[in-house]
């Protein structure tokens, strides 16, 4: 992979002509914060009765600084653990995939009708989240282990790896929570922050945020299709065309494969078959709708304007980051299950740390993030799910929204 | 014709299962089961099973390997590349193939090197283990024609030779002369093979021991210790030249003995090198220069001072860059990179590269002059990390794309 690996500093200023950063730290990091040059357009909503400390740039560059001795701290110690618990959730992926198709195509009975879709959508769970998102974050590619590698990992969902790889990992982890720029925030069609301007067709978001669950991999699937854009005239329909191949194509294998071969070669089992592939898959996308959701819309989590990232340093970046995502809580299966996205936070911070190791670090992030006064987000999964469905529905509703300045200039 | 068609079916046929394979994730599923079917006796592509580890020296060890599946024998003095997991990090390094490519089994025979990651390792593992093993490469090997020989080695050097005399008892040729230095006795890899070689017609063999023959003090492998162990070969028959110069002289050892012999100037010399040459020392007369490097995303690049006197590879990583790099002595080309302006030169053979768009190897290219060098292939370390994202965040959107299909270049 090419990429840039220019050292930005914490606080740093890019300097062209050595290729190095000049430090600008000031030591006084307790001077007084309100005449910090980034002032936030949009008030910070209270989060729990609580909501995060405004931060100079030079606390935000100190905050940074901390992650960064982490970070540096995780990378150090890589090694055979982390391979092994790779490797060891790919096979149990794999078995109960295994296990789960077998006792589909070959049972008669509803109990191993059951137990077959359900062992068929656990391996597809872990198979997206623990093993997909995280590989193709490439926080296994020190491994040098081909089946490990980010850029060419594919994963079992409708959303082809390449899309996926430019839409989230550059996309979305880069421009985390920016209106305009981040095309994650309601993927384009959802109201989830007061900032976007109400339109008519919020009204009927909470019936396709459910229909959004139930046919989530499609959605992220045609995400980079931007057919939003398109219907706006922001982008061409040949470019919609150009983009929707390897949409179609990928989408054409998954189809063929759960919903046309494998119930074939069942032969008469095959409408037994075809429904347990429908279900598993369709179990996935709540699950991962569910835990996606509450990563980033609960109460709490804010959005940026494009204005006040425009001279973002990597401390404020990290800033951003934590004040973008919510956790959830849970027991150490919860978070296997959710690949360790229950540890958004840590996620958007590290996102080419191996997942596993979020749970470690986290509380350190945590108790930095209070001696900062960062709102650190976390919540049970119901207690924030419920959380996101009320800002569904009441942001359905003009009400509290603010006129939206596009609106006023069309 | 038909046959033409056939083939073509047959591709087809073949590559249409490969992709629905992989689309159904039954390749992956294989992968993921490998090990276990090779416990139950199923052989994979590219690993070897080791089916008996032999005590050659007390510090050097013969793996005898059980081929991997579809392997395509070897030609002697052939090697291979051995990959390994280290903390998780796969490593590989390359074991010349010390068997023939008639003998039933693969062997390679490693010397443990003090503090070897990769020798210490391969001395640790049992008859049952498995091996990832590349396909044999390299051109140091037998003509197919061997008329009369030398096979000159110090050390561990001595591995692809046994690959060679073994395939030279199998055919008539009549005139090889081996000649082996180590430290002592005790050192002498395959000793007992040798003795037993020097009892057949057409072999002759020498094996010069430092603690024996070289004079207190003095040790290492050169012109004197060769003219001692075989003086017949510097002198020509009336009127003509020394046999040694129509001789095929392959010669493997440590580097010292390696930069002596090539000294000589021997007109068949073939060399295979196990070990970059000792780092040249600071030179105090060396310059700075600059190294550009191109293909960026910052629209100026980054330009960086280096030395006269170092690889690009070690200074381009002193100076915080992570160009992939794999052998860092000039073999794999891993770190091939196309240079567009500039002179450097090549730190093993000496030779000059000044025109521009040449491709070089970074590990052993010394810059002479300011280079340019073409986009850097970055390690697939660590690459995504979130700091070169967040520089990202200021590019223009038609950089923006640029950079998308950069990123997905394949680094291999
Ligand atoms: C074409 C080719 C064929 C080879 N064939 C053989 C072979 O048949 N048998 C064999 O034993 N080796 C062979 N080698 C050398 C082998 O690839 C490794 O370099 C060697 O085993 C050391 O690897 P390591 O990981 O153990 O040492 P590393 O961990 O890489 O190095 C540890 C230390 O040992 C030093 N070192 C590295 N190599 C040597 C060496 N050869 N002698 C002394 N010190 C060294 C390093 O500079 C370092 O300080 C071959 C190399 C090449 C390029
Ligand atoms: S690193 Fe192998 S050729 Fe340079």
């Amino acid at each position: 992979m090419i990429l840039d690996t220019q050292p930005i500093e914490t606080s740093g200023r890019f300097d062209p002509a050595n290729g190095t950063a000049k430090s600008v730290v000031t030591s006084d990091a307790t001077r007084d914060v309100t005449r910090s040059p980034m002032v936030p357009t949009s008030e910070l909503r209270p989060s729990h009765g609580k909501s995060s400390r405004r931060l100079s740039r030079e606390e935000s560059d100190a905050l940074g600084r901390e992650l960064d001795a982490i970070r540096a701290e995780v990378l150090a110690d890589l090694g055979e653990r982390d391979v092994a618990h790779i490797r060891a959730v790919m096979k149990a992926s794999g078995a109960a995939a295994i296990a789960g198709r077998t006792l589909l195509h070959f049972g008669i009975d509803p109990v191993t009708f059951v137990l077959g879709t359900s062992a068929l959508g656990v391996a597809k769970i872990l198979e997206n989240m623990e093993i997909g998102h995280n590989v193709m974050h490439g926080q296994y590619d020190w491994t040098g282990d081909p089946a490990l590698r980010g850029a060419a990992y594919e994963w079992d969902i409708v959303c082809p790896g390449d899309d996926w790889r430019s839409s989230h990992n550059y996309e979305h982890h880069t421009f985390t929570n920016i209106l305009g720029k981040d095309r994650d925030i309601g993927y384009q069609f959802l109201r989830v922050a007061d900032e976007q301007p109400w339109e008519m067709r919020h009204l009927a978001q909470p019936v396709t945020a459910l229909a959004l669950a139930v046919f989530f991999e499609w959605g992220v699937g045609m995400h980079d299709l931007r057919v939003a854009e398109t219907t706006r005239g922001e982008q061409s329909v040949a470019e919609l065309w150009r983009r929707s191949g390897p949409f179609l194509a990928k989408a054409g294998w998954q189809v063929a494969k759960d919903y046309v071969v494998f119930p074939l070669i069942a032969g008469p089992n095959a409408p037994r078959v075809l429904a347990g592939n429908v279900l598993a898959n369709v179990a996935r996308n709540l699950w991962t709708f569910s835990v996606i959701f509450c990563g980033h819309f609960p109460e709490g989590v804010r959005v940026y304007t494009e204005e006040e990232t425009k001279d973002e340093s990597r401390g404020e970046w990290y800033v951003r980051q934590i004040n973008g995502s919510a956790n959830l809580d849970g027991s150490r299966w919860m978070h296997l299950m959710t690949g360790h996205l229950s540890h958004q936070i840590e996620h958007h911070l590290f996102p080419d740390l191996p997942a596993a190791r979020y749970p470690e670090i986290a509380p350190r992030v945590r108790a930095i993030c209070e001696r900062y006064g960062q709102v650190y987000a976390t919540g049970s999964l119901p207690a924030q799910l419920a959380d996101v469905a009320k800002r569904i529905v009441r942001l359905s509703w003009p009400r509290r929204g603010k006129r939206a300045p596009s609106a006023a200039a069309a | 014709m038909l046959s033409t068609i056939e083939r073509r079916l047959s591709a087809t046929l073949r590559d249409a299962r490969r992709t629905a394979a992989r689309r159904f994730l039954v390749d992956r599923q294989t992968g993921l089961w490998r090990s276990e079917l090779a416990w139950l006796g199923v052989r994979s592509r590219d690993h070897a099973r080791i089916t008996a580890v032999l005590d050659e020296t007390p510090d050097t060890r013969t793996l005898v390997l059980e081929p991997p599946r579809g392997w395509v024998p070897h030609r002697p003095g052939q090697w291979t590349r051995v990959e390994i997991e280290l903390a998780g990090v796969r490593t590989s390094r390359c074991y010349s193939l010390s068997s023939a490519p008639h003998d039933p089994e693969l062997r390679i025979t490693v010397k443990r090197v003090p503090n070897g990651r990769v020798s210490g390792r391969l001395h640790a593992l049992r008859a049952g283990d498995a091996l990832r093993i590349s396909p044999a490469e390299g051109q140091f090997v037998l003509p197919t024609h061997p008329a009369r020989l030398l096979l000159l080695s110090g050390g561990s050097g001595i591995t692809p030779m046994r690959a060679m005399w073994r395939a030279l008892l199998e055919s008539d040729a009549a005139d090889v002369v081996i000649v082996h230095h180590a430290r002592t006795r005790a050192d002498v890899i395959f000793g007992a093979e040798l003795d037993a070689l020097a009892k057949r017609r057409g072999f002759r063999v020498v094996v010069r021991l430092d603690d024996e023959h070289a004079r207190p003090g003095e040790g290492g492998f050169d012109e004197g210790a060769l003219r001692t162990a075989v003086p017949d070969l510097f002198a020509g028959s009336a009127g003509s030249a020394a046999d040694l110069e129509e001789r095929e002289v392959f010669v493997c050892g440590p580097p010292a003995m390696m930069q002596r012999v090539e000294a000589m100037g021997l007109p068949r010399l073939h060399v295979e090198r196990f070990a970059a040459m000792p780092r040249p020392a600071a030179d105090p007369d060396a310059t700075e220069v600059l190294v550009t490097l191109g293909g960026r995303a910052s629209p100026s690049g980054r330009t960086l001072p280096a030395r006269t006197d170092g690889t690009l590879l070690d200074q381009l990583e002193a100076a915080g860059e992570r160009p992939a790099s794999g052998c860092r002595m000039g073999l794999c080309r891993t770190c091939s990179c196309l240079k567009r302006s500039g002179t450097v030169r090549h730190a093993i053979s000496g030779a000059i590269s000044d025109a521009p768009d040449e491709i070089i190897q970074l590990c052993v290219s010394v810059p002479c002059t300011d280079v340019e060098l073409g986009p850097i292939v970055q390690a697939a370390v660590h690459s995504a990390m979130p700091h070169e994202r967040a520089a990202e965040r200021t590019l223009d959107p038609r950089e923006k794309l640029a950079r998308r299909s950069t990123q997905k270049v394949d680094p291999r």
